[in-house]
């Protein structure tokens, strides 16, 4: 068979697609587990393992799957302290950790594919929120968003993600999606309503909103610091930023600074520190200068760090979190109550089984066609074309998926049936059009693949809306976004189909007939 | 000889056969508005679209079990058992208006343990969102009909400007229903939405037939799924609505095969170009079905919305061999004879 234009396109974009599903180093070669979760306020932490790294070694042993990691951890099963040199692919923890370690960590299996399931399939947690008796602005909406981030961070979750949507009648929601598990108290969780206090000892100075009068976001004096590296060889950056206080807040401080001794370690610092509390978990802390004892002052700088594996990932982490403070310490506590307009936590036992049977349809789907095909045309070439089309247009689909990090739910599976079937669809058109003998084989491909352009321009159109592109006209996407899935994937599909599959497999057939 | 026959009988009587579709579609109408009557809706919508709770327990308890034993407990709830294709239930699912809160610990009570992600599915969704969800995904199928038909014109119409007009009418409705139709008094809206709907049908009608014939047969489409839906009394979740955008999908591609068939014959008469045709989209159709009957049956055990949207498709897809090769054909069939006529006179 003479490879065309077209063939050659397919095949690349295949190979591409195989690339991205399966990345350049494919995952079943590597062994490894996951780290999915850990405890923020645990020694683990401080040291830098991370959800999302992949542990190699423990203690100088090859891990390959869960059973070595739970063989390494049954170190701890003693109830002692243990030194351990924990190995990750991007570094290596090595620190005296204490015997809950284990607990601290969730583990899971290395993922085959760079292909991500959505929560209906894999399960995991999803919330819509809105506020009570409120119509949400989008500034407030993006604070509320902001506010949520930092909360999830410091509550440990990584594993999530928070998005924007709308109804028809202009309500703005947040959507939170937390793969895999879901937090025990995950409605507490997200109805908290984002409270800033600064304390020296267990007396609040002042709170996030009602007792800050200016929070300088940009500027000279806000911005980071400096940025240092870890024992570890991870490293971590620091930010500051000023905030005025109320006259009556700095009045508070300077009653409460007036009553503490000047520190015995520390003689430039007053004994206490000031402590700020998100939520009501400390999140830093800052010495005060001896100068400040008594003083009524407005003018104070928040302190606060970010830190990561390598430079860039701290600076980043640092700046997120200065933005997430300030927006806590601009908006106070929420001006309003949340409430949860829609709770999914779907159980992932399902998950594996379902996946199986999905690919198992999918197949036998295809073979079913392909039957069909044959006892039609009595032809196993021009079937075995079908099948390998049928399948690259999946492939293309996953690929694309794959790179564009997108979450194939239900739907989604709902989209890429479709585009198959309408794959399947326009090939049969093409093989028929070909057999017509009284025009020229050129002129009736030709017309084959205007009636295909044609299907695909409705079916286009017709998918567009539910995609919420189209949001200037009015038109969300509905269901929060929650039926995009069907809708993104099917475009790919048939997009992907009506431009390089199609007209590869009319290529082939061309060349079949041709014989 | 038989063949022959049956393409005289064709011949004198296309025009009368298609008084059987559009009976098929006026009672399919007429039905609806009956439902709507009785339930104040097009169809039954399920708890994605009323509102509440869905949960789903590993559990072989039998669904009748359940029901009698708390069914006074827990207001408006429906229990319903999936089995798997052994016929073994795997899990029960508990259906009800109320919230989560309320129904966790009645069930916890009653099966005697804590109901976690382990064992449990929860879903829950209020009831002012859900309302919004139906609305939104009305417009959605509203729309996605109105452009595919746009398309459609645009593809088969002859006059430039006209396809300009239709592009641009289509646009202006998109936003009509997108910004405004839910914020004008009701009586308004439907006002301009039928006048909407009254000038696109007229410009179709009145400049390209076939286009009108491929729209009229998608229509068909939907009113008879959605009586069937309605007669078998399916609960419509809105990933059931969203397979009849998938519906349009399949069953405009049929009617342009035929279309294109017909419209771009050289000397051939038009029965033997519809005949080659409907061999082709037979097949299409065909396979088309059974690739969903065969994905339903590995998928139906695990009882996700997959379920639901793949019967409304087989319903759909069914009623689209009728509607394309009786209503969609013989419309064209008339429209090519008398093109045909018009240049010979």
């Amino acid at each position: 068979m003479k490879l065309t234009f077209r063939i050659w396109l397919l095949i690349i974009l295949l190979l591409l697609s195989i690339v991205s599903i399966f990345s350049l180093t494919p995952a079943f070669l590597e062994k490894g587990v996951a780290v999915k979760f850990v405890e923020k306020n645990s020694t683990i932490f401080e040291q830098g393992l991370r959800a999302g790294m992949i542990i190699t070694q423990i203690n100088n042993v090859q891990i390959n799957d869960a059973n070595d990691y739970v063989k390494a951890m049954s170190i701890f099963s003693d109830n002692q302290d243990h030194k351990m040199a924990i190995t990750t692919k991007t570094n290596q923890v090595i620190a005296v950790l204490p015997s809950n370690t284990p607990d601290k960590i969730i583990i899971g299996a290395l993922s085959l594919t760079k292909i991500k399931t959505g929560l209906d399939i894999q399960g995991g947690a999803r919330a819509l929120i809105a506020a009570k008796d409120h119509k949400l602005t989008d500034s407030e909406l993006n604070d509320l968003i902001a506010i949520s981030q930092q909360r999830f961070n410091l509550f440990g979750l990584t594993d999530m993600s928070i998005k924007k949507a709308s109804d028809m009648s202009g309500n703005n929601f947040m959507v939170i999606e937390i793969a895999g598990s879901s937090p025990k108290d995950l409605e507490n969780l997200i109805l908290q309503q984002g409270k800033f206090e600064g304390k020296i000892g267990n007396k609040t100075v002042f709170t996030g909103g009602e007792d800050i009068t200016h929070v300088e976001r940009s500027g000279q004096q806000a911005g980071l610091e400096g940025c240092y590296p870890n024992q570890d060889g991870s490293e971590y950056c620091t930010f500051r930023f000023p905030i005025s206080l109320t006259e009556e807040a700095a009045k508070r401080q300077a009653d409460i600074t007036s009553t503490i001794p000047i520190s015995s370690e520390n003689p430039e610092y007053i004994a206490e520190k000031l402590d700020f509390y998100v939520d009501d978990t400390l999140m830093d802390s800052l010495f005060i200068s001896k100068d400040l004892k008594g003083k009524v002052t407005t003018q104070i700088s928040i302190q606060g760090s970010g830190s990561g594996p390598d430079r860039a990932e701290a600076i980043k982490s640092a700046q997120e979190n200065m933005k997430n403070l300030q927006t806590i310490l601009i908006t106070g506590s929420l001006p309003y109550k949340l409430e949860i307009v829609k709770l999914d936590t779907i159980s992932p036992v399902l998950g594996k089984s379902f996946t199986q049977a999905i690919l198992l349809g999918g197949l036998f789907a295809i073979l079913a066609v392909s039957l069909i095909i044959f006892v039609r045309y009595r032809k196993i070439k021009i079937s075995l074309a079908l099948l390998v089309t049928s399948f690259s247009e999946l492939i293309l689909i996953l690929g694309f998926a794959a790179l564009i990090k997108w979450n194939l739910d239900l739907p989604s599976i709902a989209g890429i049936i479709a585009t198959i079937g309408t794959g399947v669809d326009s090939q049969i058109v093409i093989l028929d059009e070909s057999r017509f003998k009284i025009v020229s084989l050129k002129e009736r491909i030709k017309k084959a693949l205007f009636i295909i352009f044609t299907s695909f321009a409705t079916a286009f159109v017709s998918l567009i809306p539910l995609t919420g592109a189209l949001q200037v006209m009015g038109i969300g996407a509905a269901g929060a976004g929650l039926l995009k899935g069907f809708a993104v994937t099917t475009l790919i599909g048939i997009t992907a189909g009506v431009f390089i599959t199609r007209p590869a497999f009319a290529d082939m057939i061309k060349q079949f007939s041709d014989e | 000889m038989e063949l022959k026959k049956i393409n005289e009988f064709y011949n004198k009587n296309y025009k009368l056969i298609l008084l059987l579709p559009l009976l098929i579609i006026l009672i399919s109408l007429a039905y609806l508005g009956y439902f709507y009557s009785q339930n104040n809706d097009f169809v039954h919508r399920d708890i994605s679209l009323t509102g509440g709770t869905t949960i789903t327990i590993l559990s072989n308890i039998s669904s009748e079990e359940l029901q009698t034993a708390l069914a006074e407990k827990i207001p408006n709830m429906d229990t319903r058992a999936l089995l798997d294709n052994s016929g073994k239930q795997t899990q029960i699912i508990i259906i009800t208006s109320e919230e989560p809160e309320l129904v966790t610990p009645i069930l916890e009570d009653y099966f005697g343990f804590k109901l976690d992600e382990t064992n449990t599915s929860v879903e829950f969704i209020g009831s002012s969102l859900s309302a919004d969800f139906y609305k939104q995904l009305g417009i959605t199928v509203l729309i996605a009909f109105f452009w595919m038909a746009a398309v459609v014109f645009v593809i088969f119409a002859k006059k430039w400007k006209l396809k300009f007009i239709a592009i641009l009418l289509n646009l202006l409705f998109g936003i009509f229903l997108g910004k405004m139709f839910f914020s004008f008094p009701i009586y308004i809206s439907l006002f301009i939405l039928a006048t909407f709907i009254i000038t696109l049908i007229f410009i179709y009608l009145k400049y390209s037939i076939p286009s009108f014939a491929v729209m009229l047969c998608a229509f068909a489409d939907i009113i008879m799924t959605l009586a069937v839906v309605d007669i078998i009394g399916m609960k419509v979740a809105g990933a059931g609505i969203v397979a009849f955008l998938m519906l349009i999908g399949y069953s405009v591609d049929t009617d342009i095969l035929l279309t294109t068939r017909v419209l771009t014959r050289k000397d051939s008469p038009v029965n033997h170009e519809i005949f080659s045709a409907f061999k082709t989209g037979i097949t299409m159709t065909l396979t088309a079905i059974a690739a969903i009957a065969v994905a339903l049956f590995f998928v139906r055990p695990f009882g996700t919305v997959l379920n639901q949207m793949f019967i409304i498709l087989l319903i759909g897809l069914t009623l689209d061999i009728f509607n394309t090769w009786i209503t969609n054909t013989c419309l064209i069939k008339w429209f090519a004879e008398r093109t045909a006529e018009e240049s010979r006179l």
